[in-house]
């Protein structure tokens, strides 16, 4: 025990070298811009700088990739709030309340509470990298396609919490997310489904295209037929950007629930930020004293997403540096850098030598979690300005980053076309009232769900109940059963407060 | 006089060099890889760009155009500018897999081979709780209980499902196949137990050796690196070699003078002792072959997928 707590305070020491340091704010300002670009993910950041970390010792060189991993998934949050484009998937949740914020006159707010949320959700997560790893890697090992089959559907019941205008409208528009997943290669058979011979259907269709055209090119189509605004001339812009002492306050069990949220799904092999800022989203509505403002432009909502991806990065790491199990991409390339780096991904990552590299990553995963709040505090104040640009300015400026963004995925031209469909039918659904976070959800939700179910059936040759074999399908259940009833139950609790106080 | 001779003899040394490498870059190369960043293809291939790219003299770009089980990728460096400043990474034999299967939209025919990188030996494997600590004991189980041993897999017909395939129908057994969709999921399900037996190649359990026992491996002689282990062919079954290539390749039209150019930069790469350490280090077994041996190589994978690999799943 007190060999480990010499290690971390090393790792402290060596983290604070000044190669270090650079290599914190040098990554942390790449990541931020590439995350708030729609198109460039943290993995693609992340893939791109790898290389230049070859000559790099093996802990600057993880910290600088760390760095970037953290900073685009907060950066992210910049274009979502700002013009309605999450940067990245992982900002999907982030949109719906930090636009509204922003049409508001509270971008500087929103930006703010963004940056704060980010700042704790990562730095909490450093603490069960820290003092749990070894135990949470191990749930990673209990999650077999049963309970991934169970995790998609409690995924699903969020549908619930996203469409607090008409439940009904709601359901359809998962419906139909879950229909556009089946698009694609079936994944247990290879047979093709709805792919019309495109080649680049293979693989379903891309979730970044569908979600730039769903939140922004519908954005562009949806400001371009009302008439112009000048925004600059509004009265009502307000670019405070620190919160009150009391703002925080009731930010703060927000995010304790969405450290505690995404840390799990962070360690989840295959879930990821994507799915965790709509958990925490959900999450920070079901519990907030003021369910009245979600939908339109609620500071707890941006902190319960941005809180619970920003969770998922240290989450992440769990069982890439445990067990050697990447769970998604930017923790593949991570990893790939590490065995670059000669060092083997395990249980010996904390022993001898290479343990004085492990703990000098995290405290540097530590020290990232200040620069990023400090560079994004200071970059947003300028950033927020974006909020005043008169539409003329910004409808082609949005138009010009969906094309340039879905093009820049696969350099494929059909995805910029798969883009603007899912502008129109974005566009569409708003206009009949049906829920564009609902229809992203499905569509990252179909796929996990329908490989759970039909790999488990696969596996018991067709017996059922192979999904409800452990205590961990029966924790889902559970969940599944609580995230459905708690809408309802929540309603009613709060009918019998009002009561009572009269 | 002297001074005069050793003038003329640089000179005439110089005129060699400039005509056996009458071609280089003038940019900056596009690296096709064809899967996606933090894959084993992207890993090693990034490796190889770091060493590469002084024997060069361009930075090598790599660009990941993942997807179709490679098709994408390839679709695109089939149909790239055939300047010299697109390469590529294929792997084998999925590339020829996909042909045969018609994925993408190209021939054999559409790449130019430079080199190849990379050869993995497939190997049999099983979860260290497994009660087989033998490829007989699994054998001996497998055809006494039909069906009944499951084996996850990359993909349905993906290059591990082909591996279990020539394994089960040299040894005259039934199993049922369950595929995860690419390797990481596939061993995660064999570690978890989820299913009995695995086929998987070197390079994938590099980081989990002390979880995995490894029963056979598909090569000819028996591998350094797991001298204990039998081939297949000792045991009476699959005696040839099967596993996967990763070789680099240009779009048809690439001037030989290019080819050249690459063929003799990569070359020189992969004995780099630097390189060496590194590759070592990031477990990825090199095994460089000239242009002419690549496109043997290709060509005979070629015939082992319409062959062989097409008969399996009849």
């Amino acid at each position: 025990m007190l060999e480990t707590l010499s290690l971390m305070g090393n790792g402290f020491v060596s983290a604070l070298y000044p190669v270090n340091i650079l290599a914190m704010i040098a990554g942390v300002t790449i990541g931020i811009v590439i995350g708030c670009l729609p198109g460039l993910s943290a993995a693609m950041g992340v893939a791109l700088l790898l290389p230049m970390t070859f000559s790099m010792e093996a802990s600057t060189g993880m910290i600088m990739l760390g760095a970037i991993y953290c900073g685009a998934i907060f950066g992210g949050s910049i274009s979502a709030i700002l013009i309605h484009t999450p940067g990245t998937p992982a900002s999907a949740a982030t949109a719906i309340e930090g636009y509204q914020m922003t049409l508001k006159g509270q971008a500087g707010k929103a930006l703010g509470t963004a940056c704060i949320a980010s700042f704790f959700g990562g730095l909490l997560s450093c603490i069960s990298l820290y003092f749990f790893a070894p135990v949470l890697g191990k749930l990673a090992m209990k999650f077999g396609s049963p309970e991934y089959f169970w995790l998609s559907i409690f995924g699903l019941t969020i549908i619930a919490g996203v469409s607090s205008k008409s439940m009904v409208k709601g359901l359809m528009s998962g419906a139909l997310g879950l229909l556009l997943s089946t698009i694609g290669m079936d994944p247990m058979q290879g047979v093709k489904r709805f792919m019309f011979g495109q080649s680049s259907l293979y693989e379903g269709i891309n979730v970044t295209c569908a979600l730039i055209g769903l939140f922004s090119m519908s954005q562009a189509l949806i400001l371009a037929e009302a008439k112009i605004k000048q925004r600059a001339r509004a009265t009502q812009f307000n670019d405070r950007m620190l919160l009150t002492k009391d703002e925080l306050k009731n930010i703060a069990p927000t995010i304790g629930r969405s450290w505690i949220i995404g840390n799990l799904i962070g360690i989840l092999p295959g879930a990821g930020a994507s799915i965790a800022c709509f958990m925490g989203y959900n999450t920070a509505r079901q519990f907030s004293k003021h369910k009245e403002l979600f939908g339109h432009g609620s500071y707890e909502g941006v902190a319960g997403s941005e809180a619970a991806n920003n969770a998922v990065t240290g989450g992440s790491l769990i069982p890439m540096l445990t067990l050697g199990i990447p769970g998604e991409s930017v923790t593949a390339v991570l990893m790939g850098g590490l065995i670059i780096q000669g060092l083997t991904p395990g249980p010996n990552l904390f022993v001898g030598e290479t343990a004085k590299m492990t703990y000098t990553f995290f405290a540097g995963f530590v020290l990232i979690q200040f620069f990023m709040l400090g560079i994004g505090l200071l970059g947003c104040r300028g950033f927020a300005n974006i909020a005043r640009l008169s539409d003329a300015i910004l409808i082609p400026s949005v138009t010009i980053l969906c094309v340039v963004g879905s093009f820049a995925i696969h350099q494929n031209f059909v995805d910029v076309v798969i883009m603007l469909i899912f502008g129109v039918i974005g566009w569409l659904a708003r206009k009949f009232g049906l829920n564009n976070a609902a229809i992203v959800l499905a569509l990252i939700l179909g796929p996990i769900g329908e490989k759970g179910l039909r790999r488990s059936l696969l596996l018991s040759g067709g017996d059922p109940r192979i999904l409800f074999s452990t205590p961990v399908c029966w924790v889902l259940i559970a969940l599944c059963v609580l995230g459905i009833l708690s809408p309802v139950l929540m309603d009613k609790m709060a009918g019998k407060k009002i009561e009572e106080d009269e | 006089m002297k001074r005069f001779i050793f003038l003329a003899l640089v000179a005439a040394l110089v005129m060699a060099a400039c005509s056996a490498y009458a071609w280089a870059p003038k940019k900056n190369v596009t690296v096709i890889v064809a899967y996606k960043a933090g894959s084993g293809t992207d890993n090693t291939a990034r490796v190889l760009s770091k060493f590469a790219t002084d024997k060069i003299g361009k930075t090598l770009v790599i660009q990941n155009l993942e997807g179709g089980s490679g098709s994408i990728g390839w679709t695109a460096l089939a149909n790239a500018r055939p300047d010299g400043h697109t390469i590529g990474f294929i792997n084998l034999p999925t590339l020829c897999s996909n042909i045969v299967e018609g994925l993408g939209d190209y021939k054999v025919d559409d790449f130019v081979p430079i080199c190849n990188h990379v050869n993995e030996t497939s190997l049999v494997m099983v979860g260290k709780d497994s009660p087989f600590n033998s490829v007989e004991e699994l054998v001996k189980f497998a055809k006494e209980n039909p069906g009944k041993l499951k084996a996850s897999t990359n993909g349905m017909k993906a290059s591990n499902h082909i591996g279990a395939e020539l394994f089960a129908k040299s040894a005259g057994f039934t199993y049922m196949a369950i595929p995860y969709g690419g390797t990481a999921d596939q061993l995660l399900a064999l570690r978890q137990g989820e299913v009995d037996f695995s086929v998987a190649k070197e390079a994938d359990i590099a980081a989990m050796m002390s979880e995995v026992k490894i029963l056979g491996v598909f090569a000819e002689k028996r591998m350094a690196s797991f001298p204990d282990v039998p081939t297949l062919g000792e045991l009476g079954l699959y005696n040839k070699w099967y596993g996967s290539a990763r070789a680099i390749v240009a779009p048809k039209g690439t001037s030989p003078e290019a080819v050249k150019f690459y063929e003799e930069a990569f070359k020189a790469a992969m004995e780099d002792p630097e390189y060496i350490a590194a590759a070592e280090k990031a477990g990825v077994t090199t095994l460089f072959m000239n242009a002419e041996d690549t496109a043997k190589l290709i060509n005979q994978q070629y015939q082992f997928c319409t062959d062989e690999v097409a008969k399996l799943w009849d």
